[in-house]
């Protein structure tokens, strides 16, 4: 019996070549977008289960009311980790993670800079980085050990035991390779090529014991059976009762195996990545649907082709369910075809997708999980697509099919029709969300920093740089390569710090706004471009008491009150800065969200970094080689690795313009398909009204007359789908955009523009078979009955 | 074999109720030939088709070889029309898909014949037709004569107790629509009963017993000589 199905089925499939190929590529389409997007989220899924401990590590978060609302974060004090493994016996091992900015390791003549930071001991017992060389247990003990990568190690060491080498790090002190451990896999938060330990970071003065610096992350590993909810609620108020109240931030655990995808709090869990991953899962269904949707309008669309079948066959004996089980098996079979080109489909376009979503996805060709997967996938899609088909086949009464009654019906409302219906309404949703994602990150991207990012450069201060600064800026600026120079606490593309802090006369004792701190020496307007609006800029040439001088920006004044600003205290870590300036508010940190209040400090400050504005007399590429002699002569053992601020600003859209090409890629693919579908109908249509068509035309209708009759039906659909997806991707753009302080408003002319594109996309899909269906000569076509 | 009476049989649309089938009775024994006559739409084909389980009545009784078989649902009725019955039509009706062999095999596979004798009845009677040469063309390959030996291979190949022939030479000539008429006797000859629907007197002929009816009742039944 399977046989004479499956004979059927091929030889249907060979003899309707058109239907066929539209049913296998569009469903292969579907299923390859749904495979491509099912691996994203696994990958997004599996971040960190690999370690065999993870569901005792727990990961240490702040959270306290702000300018009443609350926030919640996860750095936390450097004092928190030792203190919690000393006072807390229901903690096995504490360790802290620094992976930041990476230092220069030096081998010989070979220098790299690999992300690396500092962690406690006792990270590589807790966490499951397999340890090749060495002992995981004592590996970090020594404060001069090093832990490299097996990747780290080839680079360093070629071939050679690392084990025992020196490697020495920002040309300073010298390490001994104490452990070789495998490259983190890509689904790890935790990416390094070497680590240091925390003893080493205390040594260089970078660790301190105060509760208020909230500037590590902080992990602990439970004892077996310890509860984390009775463990979180004992250890809530540990930051408050160690500050002795001068910190009112509350800790909870927050689980290892949650932290990619849940990162924002209301109370309890509420959102982070996760909001992308089901958008994405969403995406994946629907685009799995419309394909189906097409492989079960255009099987009903044929069914009159069929129903003499499904007629004799029950005349000799079929039941309806055997008949069921036929047509299942042939969407399943179709299904199966379409899944080998799609995974055929996946493979090719596999590396386009990891270069947009930024991933190394690989098929997993050995793992039989994945054969398993891809099998139920495969039926899974075989029976959504055919259960519909089935049974409406299946229902045909042999008596009424056999006499040729069964015609198709032109009823106002025919499950095909809302089929079209939700597929075009799925795709212009989201031609209506790419328009508007698009024209957020334009909008975003055009917005006024507030400074001027063109020919600005910065580069990280070394020891060297830091001593030799005053005859680095002054032979960058005489030899002509450099306007202006100043020294920053961070990149301005970047905020490192803010607080609560502050106080000025004024305040209310209860409030606990955050500012963001920014450090410069002199010449900040000038180098940066920042838009003075009341005062003058910090000048340590003609005024040496502007060490501890402040700029605010304008919204800080505003939050502080000042009238008049200027001449105003402002204190913070224990020294009084004089406000000299106001500066015009810029942005720091996202382009998409309003911006903070701002206190600028003067050189009593810290600084890591040196902001060059090249001249733009000389090209850019001769500036860049006379800094970079410059450099090269202060600070000889490190490479002069210095950054555009332009492409640095611009690497802040990378996300959003990541989600917005995939979501352009996949709506693109959904009207693809849902056109070939439509395409598919309009075959169909003008086949079953070909002796309509030849009556109208015998009786003097034009060509454009009949063009018309036949492309309004299927007009009429989309229409009805502008309708229902109007108001769905207005609520779902609506609660998008508000994500952001920064963003666009509803804009009408992006429905409207969506809907005449639809229509046009699906007037050109139909009309070719309509004008076909109405150049057809009337006679053959009336010959035909 | 079959008893039928007071069956009725009653089509409605939103304003129009037609009654194809009006208190009809009639019996037929086993192993005999009847034909049924009468003008369009006078009912014959409904009868023919309640006749086979295709459709179900509104009312009356249908006893079939002792059952009576009403009322029954779509399941039972599939498994008596496998098991004894045979059709044959105007319009041949094979699968355009399958070829003759397997449009001659079909009723086997849902009666869960085993290969072996699949193959062995087949080709019995596809020999017996003599299309055994054509059993691998498709239908459209085929004359309608041909494509008409072919439908009776199927309708007889499950050994049926009953074939009901809806005007089978209705779209072929008098020399093969002779050839059908001729095959349909020696079916019946050799014990199978024959119910058969058609407009034409010369066919009729064939048969033991005519039913004639008009507007959806038994107006006549004369037996043959």
């Amino acid at each position: 019996m399977l046989r004479n199905y499956f004979k059927i089925a091929f030889r249907n499939l060979l003899r309707n070549k058109g239907f066929s190929f539209i049913n296998i590529s569009g469903l292969a389409m579907g299923m390859a977008s749904a495979i491509l997007i099912l691996m994203w989220i696994q990958h997004e899924f599996s971040y960190d289960k690999f370690h065999e401990k993870k569901d005792r590590i727990y990961q240490m978060w702040n959270r306290s009311v702000f300018d009443g609302k609350l926030q919640s974060w996860d750095f936390t004090p450097k004092v928190l980790g030792k203190t919690l493994k000393q006072e807390m016996p229901d903690i096995q091992e504490v360790s802290r993670v620094e992976i930041r900015s990476p230092f220069l390791l030096i081998v010989g003549d070979n220098k790299l800079r690999v992300p690396g930071g500092f962690v406690d001991p006792g990270f590589l017992t807790m966490f499951s980085f397999p340890v090749l060389k060495g002992d995981a247990k004592t590996a970090l003990n020594n404060v001069y050990s090093i832990v490299i990568t097996e990747k780290l190690a080839k680079s360093l060491f070629n071939d050679d035991n690392p084990i025992g080498k020196t490697i020495r790090i920002e040309n300073k002190d010298n390490f001994i390779v104490t452990g070789l451990v495998k490259s983190p896999p890509t689904n790890s938060r935790f990416q390094f090529e070497y680590l240091l330990p925390w003893a080493y970071l205390t040594k260089i003065g970078w660790d301190d014991d105060y509760w208020g610096n909230n500037s590590t992350n902080t992990f602990i590993e439970l004892k077996p059976h310890v509860n984390a909810e009775a463990f979180s609620t004992k250890v809530k108020d540990f930051t408050i009762k160690h500050s002795k109240g001068q910190e009112q931030n509350e800790l909870f655990l927050h689980p290892l195996t949650k932290l990619r995808l849940y990162t924002q709090f209301e109370g309890k869990i509420a959102g982070g990545r996760i909001d992308l991953v089901k958008i994405f899962g969403l995406l994946a269904v629907f685009i799995l649907v419309i394909a189906c949707i097409n492989f079960m309008n255009l099987s009903t669309a044929r069914s009159e082709k069929r129903a003499k079948e499904v007629g004799i066959r029950k005349v000799v004996g079929a039941e309806k369910s055997t008949l069921i089980g036929q047509f299942l098996g042939e969407s399943i079979m179709l299904a199966f075809i379409a899944g080998v080109f799609a995974l055929a489909l996946v493979q090719f376009f596999l590396p386009l997708f990891n270069s947009i979503t930024d991933k190394q996805l690989t098929v997993q060709y050995t793992d039989i999980r994945f054969w398993i997967f891809l099998v139920s996938f495969i039926l899974f899609t075989g029976v959504l697509a055919g259960s519909y088909p089935a049974f409406y086949l299946s229902a045909f009464q042999p008596v009424r099919v056999l006499k040729g009654v069964l015609k198709a019906a032109h009823t106002s409302f025919s499950p095909r029709k809302v089929l079209v219906v939700i597929q075009f309404a799925i795709a212009i949703v989201l031609i209506i969300s790419t328009l508007f994602i698009k024209k957020q990150i334009l909008f975003s991207q055009d917005r006024e920093t507030g400074y001027s990012k063109d020919n600005l450069i910065y580069h990280f201060l070394t020891e060297d740089l830091v001593k030799k600064y005053p005859l680095i800026k002054n032979e960058l600026l005489n030899s002509g390569a450099a306007v202006s120079v100043c020294k920053t606490s961070a990149p301005i593309t970047e905020g490192w710090s803010n607080s609560w802090g502050f106080e000025w006369k004024g305040k209310d004792p209860k409030s606990k706004i955050i500012f963001n701190r920014f450090c410069v020496d002199d010449d900040l307007t000038k180098t940066i471009g920042l838009t003075i609006t009341q005062g003058r800029d910090i000048n340590l040439k003609e005024f040496p008491t502007d060490s501890t001088a402040c700029l605010l920006s304008e919204s800080a004044v505003r939050i502080m009150g000042f009238k008049d600003p200027i001449g105003q205290i402002v204190k913070d870590n224990s020294i009084d800065w004089h406000v000299v300036g106001v500066i015009k508010d810029f942005v720091l940190q996202s382009p998409f969200e309003n911006t903070q209040p701002m206190v600028i400090e003067g050189a009593k400050g810290w600084f890591n970094v040196i902001h060059i504005k090249l001249n733009n007399a000389n090209s850019t590429a001769q500036n860049i080689k006379t800094a970079e002699q410059i450099f090269k002569k202060y600070n000889f053992q490190f490479p002069f690795e210095y950054q555009f601020i332009d492409q640095e600003y611009a690497k802040k859209f990378n996300d959003a313009e990541r989600t917005s090409k995939l979501i352009s890629l996949f709506a693109a693919l959904t009207i693809i398909i849902s056109c070939m579908g439509l395409f598919g109908l309009a075959t169909y249509m003008a086949e079953n009204r070909i002796k309509e068509i030849g009556v109208r035309k015998v009786l003097g209708a034009s060509v454009i007359n009949i063009t018309a009759l036949l492309s309004k039906d299927f007009l009429k659909l989309i229409v009805i789908a502008i309708l229902i997806a109007s108001p769905i991707a207005y609520w779902a753009m609506s609660k998008w955009l508000q994500t952001f302080s920064y963003h666009i408003n509803m804009q009408w002319w992006i429905f409207i523009a969506s809907g005449i594109l639809s229509i046009l996309i699906a007037f050109s899909t139909v009309s070719y078979q309509a004008i076909k269906a109405a150049m057809a000569n009337p006679v053959k076509s009336l010959r035909t009955e | 074999m079959i008893k039928i009476s007071n069956l009725e049989k009653i089509y409605r649309t939103e304003d129009v109720e037609t009654v194809a089938l009006n208190k009809v009775s009639f019996d037929v024994k086993e192993g005999e030939f009847v034909a049924i006559m009468g003008p369009s739409g006078c009912g014959k084909s409904t009868l023919l088709n309640i006749l086979g389980l295709l459709d179900d009545p509104d009312g009356g009784s249908f006893v079939f070889a002792g059952q009576e078989v009403a009322h029954y649902n779509e399941r039972k009725r599939a498994g008596l029309r496998k098991q004894h019955i045979g059709f044959v039509f105007q319009s041949f009706n094979l699968i355009d898909e399958l070829t003759v062999y397997e449009n001659v095999e079909l009723p086997l596979l849902y009666l869960k014949v085993g290969a072996d004798e699949r193959k062995k009845r087949v080709e019995e009677v596809l020999e017996k037709m003599q299309i055994m040469h054509r059993k691998n063309h498709f239908p459209q390959q085929l004359s309608g004569g041909q494509q008409q030996r072919v439908a009776v291979a199927r309708a007889v190949v499950n050994r049926p107790r009953l074939i009901l022939a809806d005007e089978p030479t209705g779209n072929l000539d008098s020399i093969n629509g002779n050839e059908v008429m001729q095959m349909l006797t020696e079916l019946n000859d050799a014990g199978t009963t024959v119910i058969m629907v058609t407009h034409s007197e010369h066919d009729a002929r064939y048969s033991h017993r005519i039913v004639r009816m008009l507007d959806g009742q038994v107006v006549l039944e004369n037996v043959m000589i």
